[in-house]
Formats: structure tokens, sequence, C-alpha cells
């Protein structure tokens, strides 16, 4: 899991899996991330060939704890498989979904 | 297939083995010629794998001092697939959970909703201490 901060914006990239290995670290940094209020936070999902119920929760948990911050979280460049899960389990509603780094980026302006 | 094919693996309940038998049901089932034109298959395979061997790793020994034992066993008929996960932790029959309300966004408790959506068939049975949950997938147009 890499972060990085671009433009006031912190950007999240997740590993080659984002299962139940990594959901509870992924949880654990947004809540410090979510510490400052008002994040700005993007999830970019490109590398992330995998992902299963845990690392749909670990979404869901990151995406309320930044919205109890004033914060607010995006997703960028999921999968296809990610992309089956989100639309199963209606998620798809939930976040904000980019194809694009960029169209994520600027969604926050 | 007069002979179906078998492979058991005999390990412990823990989440450091997930990944690497995550890969070994994903590679297996890639190399099945009736999945070679399915790859969305191939990942509900492996996805129900994955929650199911999860399940079983944070909640059938909880509260124990020590991981426990699990029996995975994969059987490849004609014309579909069979996996068998064997544990002899706490049961738990995911015929009783429920079905999530989407129109809620959880933060868990969707891996068995899962296995029931990319799996045909998922059975659970406790005897003699053992729990067995049967998951199956026909192979696509059989």
């Amino acid at each position: 899991m890499e972060i990085e901060k671009k433009d006031g914006i912190t950007i999240i990239s997740t590993d080659e899996r984002l299962d139940a290995v990594v959901a509870p670290k992924l949880k654990d940094t947004v809540k410090k991330i979510a510490e400052e209020t008002s994040t700005k936070l993007i999830i970019d999902l490109e590398k992330t060939k995998f992902i299963d119920s845990s690392g749909c929760g670990a979404l869901v948990a990151s995406l309320r704890t930044l919205i109890k911050n004033q914060g607010d979280m995006k997703i960028a460049r999921p999968s296809p498989q990610a992309q089956t899960l989100f639309q199963l389990t209606r998620l798809h509603r939930v976040f904000e979904i980019y194809e694009d780094m960029d169209q994520a980026i600027k969604s926050f302006s | 297939m007069d002979n179906p094919i078998k492979v058991k693996i005999d390990s412990t309940a823990d989440l450091l083995l997930l990944r690497p038998l995550d890969l070994f049901v994903r590679q297996l089932v890639q190399q099945l010629p009736a999945f070679s034109d399915h790859p969305s298959d191939v990942d509900g395979i492996e996805l129900a794998f994955n929650e199911a061997y999860t399940n079983v790793s944070r909640h059938a020994y909880k509260g124990l001092n020590t991981k426990g034992p699990i029996s995975i066993e994969i059987i490849v008929y004609d014309d579909r697939l069979e996996i068998y996960l064997e544990d002899r932790g706490t049961s738990f029959d995911p015929a009783n959970v429920k079905t999530p309300d989407l129109d809620v966004p959880r933060d868990g408790g969707l891996g068995v909703w899962f296995i029931k959506k990319f799996m045909d068939q998922a059975l659970y049975s406790t005897c003699d201490g053992k729990n067995v949950l049967l998951m199956m997938k026909r192979f696509p147009n059989s």
C-alpha cells in the first residue's frame, strides 16, 4: 500500500490484493488520515486485481470514517472483478468511482 | 470422467496461508478447459474459496489459544468442480445467514452471500465435531 499527497489530496494505492489480510491495515490507515478534518482521499485500485468482502468492507468503513470527519473519498481505476462486486453489492451507488485518475482528482475541485 | 481429479491439502486455518491457497485454487481452475473462456467464473470460484477459508480462519477457532486444522479437498468431475472445506471448530451454518439488505452499505458480513452468489451450490453439514462446507460449480455449458 502506497500513500502520496498531491494538490491537497491523499492518494492511497492499494496492492495487488485487497483481502482479509490487508483490509484492517487500510481501515487503520484511513482512520489516521481522517484525523485531519475535510480530508480528500482517493483510493487508487489500479494495481488491485482481486478484492473480497473484507476489502469491500474496508472501503465502506473508510468512507464512513471520512464522512464522519467532514472528509470525502473517491475510488479510481477499479478492475473488472472489483466493478463486478461493486455492482452486485450496489456499492457503485455508494462510492464515487472514476476510471481515470485525473477525473478523480478533478472531482474534488 | 471415471477417475475424477482430486487434490487434498491438510493445513492450519491461518490467514497467513490465505493467499498461497487462493492462488493454488485459481491456477487449478484456470487450467481446466471448461473455464478457459470464462474468466469471471474463475474470479467467482477464487472469491468463494477465499471467503470460506477466511471465515474458518477468523471464526471457527476463535477463543482458542491455538490455530485449528482445516482440510481442503478439490474434486474435478466431468461436469463440475467441488471444493470441500472441513474444520473442527465452532459450527456455523451459512443457511442461517440472512440475505444482506444491499440498500444499507455494510462493512462486513457479505462473505457467505458471495459464496452463494458465485457457486451453484453451497452445503454445510456438521457431524462428529467436523464441519464441512461443500461448494459446487457446474462447468459452463455443461
